[in-house]
């Protein structure tokens, strides 16, 4: 059957308060597109997680739609800091829970196999820990292991309610391509309730037959999907477009103060009708060509 | 050529020496990356680079401004996630060697990436851990590459991201860990860490430097050895590679 839909249909199914996990790493593979849906359709309270806190976290928590980050730090890579989720935190304004890359990996690992609890040798002895355990729901425990009698730290599974996924290739039913490096994505649909995936590209499942191991998504986790070229625009999606250093740099100023971020937010997401009238507006056709990846070099 | 080189330079080579051949090195980006491309050039051509996100021994031909730059991926061997780098080597116990960088570091190699200020009044957030706590918690051993002022240098820091031997002794051993900092690397000298304080303690000086400057700039006290060697210059070999192949647009390595 197929769950083909448009962004708004798809963004609409996800009540405010629920849990999403986001694609994003720095500034490659951003749910943008999804980002900003959600900005418009006013959904607020949720919890974002991410191993790398990247740029479409920070749109949401500079739009206001976030209550609590689950993420192992991140930034906009040479461009700057993830500004608004720093205000957040420093203002306490947002609940950051910050582990490292492998520390939610693993917790999205642990929600992926079905199991209560995964051991770890990361975060020991840290302040990141100590914070952790200072929470007063715990997520982070000590065990014994039973074989060995060696003591371990545990961390609790993290599961989605759903997983906001940008991808290259899908088929109607969901089956998805993930070309390049994945960092946490396969994990996060695993261990999500569901997941929405946006797709630059969407493919016959006749195409899909064709080269069947490239799938890191198989369509039974999947409810919407949604073709949305350059869906990630500013950052990157490997094989299709290269990273808009120009806008990246206009978002990293518009960050510097709540007045300059509100215009930011009025001009690129709350005045934008959908996805093709924000590409007009950042730059249109003429933009995309020159962003556009040489498939050689992936970028 | 000009044999002349710049403190970034020697730091790279520095951190290059520290990696020998066949060994498993897990870098993030800046000179760790002129680092360790330049050991995998000259004395340690069957070493694997790891990228936390997934990506293995790449030969870029273009700068990257971060591991999220698809330019940084190029070539690679392995393209595939956190689960499989982090989890499955690092975890595992496979990293030989992590390079690591950061805000401030403490007398015991206790590295902060995460706040500048009071973590419980006023502070500023900066960046957190990505892969770092991962490297200094599994790494066999990781080497630290900071620049060499007294506020990076410290007695101790305000917050604790990535741990090296926390409060010294038998702590890190205490708290569940091997591993540890063995080196760490500034502009102006190298330290190692003494076997049983675990202490900061000074290795070598920089050429061009000397023990008083290196030590009135510096937060923390080192221990020093009765003589002071100096830092081996780089080679022309290792000018040329830095230069004309690793990184000519001097991106990673900066002007000084």
């Amino acid at each position: 059957m197929s769950k083909v839909t448009t962004l708004s249909e798809a963004i609409s199914t996800i009540p405010s308060g629920s849990h999403i996990s986001l694609s994003g790493f720095a500034i490659t593979r951003c749910t943008m597109a999804a980002a900003a849906e959600i900005l418009r359709q006013r959904i607020t309270k949720l919890t974002v997680s991410q191993c790398v806190g990247a740029m479409d976290a920070d749109l949401l928590v500079g739009g206001g739609a976030v209550k609590r980050l689950i993420y192992g730090g991140g930034s906009l890579d040479r461009f700057g800091r993830l500004s608004n989720v720093n205000a957040g935190i420093e203002k306490g304004t947002l609940i950051a829970e910050e582990y490292s890359s492998l520390s939610i990996a693993f917790r999205y690992l642990a929600g992926s196999l079905g199991l209560p609890f995964i051991p770890i040798r990361s975060l020991l002895g840290s302040d990141l820990l100590k914070r952790l355990e200072q929470k007063l729901e715990k997520d982070v425990a000590r065990l014994t292991d039973p074989f060995t009698g060696d003591d371990w730290l545990v961390l609790r599974p993290l599961i989605p309610d759903v997983a906001i996924v940008q991808v290259q290739v899908a088929d109607q039913d969901g089956n998805a391509w993930i070309l390049g490096p994945r960092w946490d994505n396969a994990e996060q649909v695993k261990a999500a309730e569901r997941a929405i995936l946006i797709t630059e590209k969407l493919v016959s499942t006749e195409e899909i037959r064709k080269d069947p191991e490239r799938t890191i998504i198989p369509a039974l986790k999947v409810s919407h999907v949604v073709e949305l070229p350059y869906s990630a625009h500013p950052t990157s999606v490997y094989g299709q477009y290269d990273y808009d250093a120009e806008h990246i740099k206009k978002y990293v100023e518009a960050t510097k103060s709540p007045e300059l971020f509100k215009k930011y937010l009025d001009t690129y997401v709350y005045s934008v009708k959908d996805h093709s009238d924000y590409l007009e507006k950042v730059g249109g056709k003429k933009l995309l060509k020159t962003l556009q990846a040489d498939p050689a070099l992936g970028y | 050529m000009n044999l002349d080189y710049s403190p970034s330079e020697l730091m790279a080579v520095s951190g290059a020496r520290e990696l020998k051949d066949d060994q498993v090195v897990a870098v993030g980006l800046g000179l760790p990356v002129v680092a360790s491309f330049l050991a995998k050039q000259t004395h340690a051509p069957n070493m694997t680079i790891l990228f936390e996100l997934g990506v293995i021994d790449p030969e870029p031909i273009h700068p990257g401004v971060g591991l999220a730059d698809p330019r940084v991926w190029y070539r690679a061997k392995v393209l595939s996630s956190f689960v499989d780098i982090l989890g499955a080597i690092l975890h595992k116990g496979l990293v030989d060697v992590g390079f690591l960088g950061g805000l401030e570091v403490d007398q015991f190699g206790n590295l902060n990436t995460t706040l500048v200020g009071d973590p419980h009044g006023k502070f500023r957030h900066m960046i957190g851990s990505g892969g770092a706590n991962d490297i200094a918690s599994c790494a066999k051993r990781t080497v630290i590459i900071i620049r060499h002022e007294p506020h990076k240098l410290r007695e101790t820091i305000s917050f604790i991201t990535s741990p090296g031997y926390l409060t010294g002794d038998r702590s890190r051993h205490d708290a569940g860990m091997s591993g540890g900092p063995s080196r760490i690397i500034t502009n102006k000298a190298i330290f190692g860490f003494n076997p049983k304080t675990k202490r900061i303690s000074l290795i070598s000086i920089h050429p061009g430097n000397t023990l008083e400057d290196v030590l009135a700039t510096m937060g923390c006290e080192p221990m020093v050895p009765k003589s002071v060697p100096f830092t081996k210059p780089p080679t022309k070999e290792q000018l040329v590679l830095i230069r004309e192949k690793i990184d000519p647009g001097n991106i990673y390595v900066g002007k000084d």
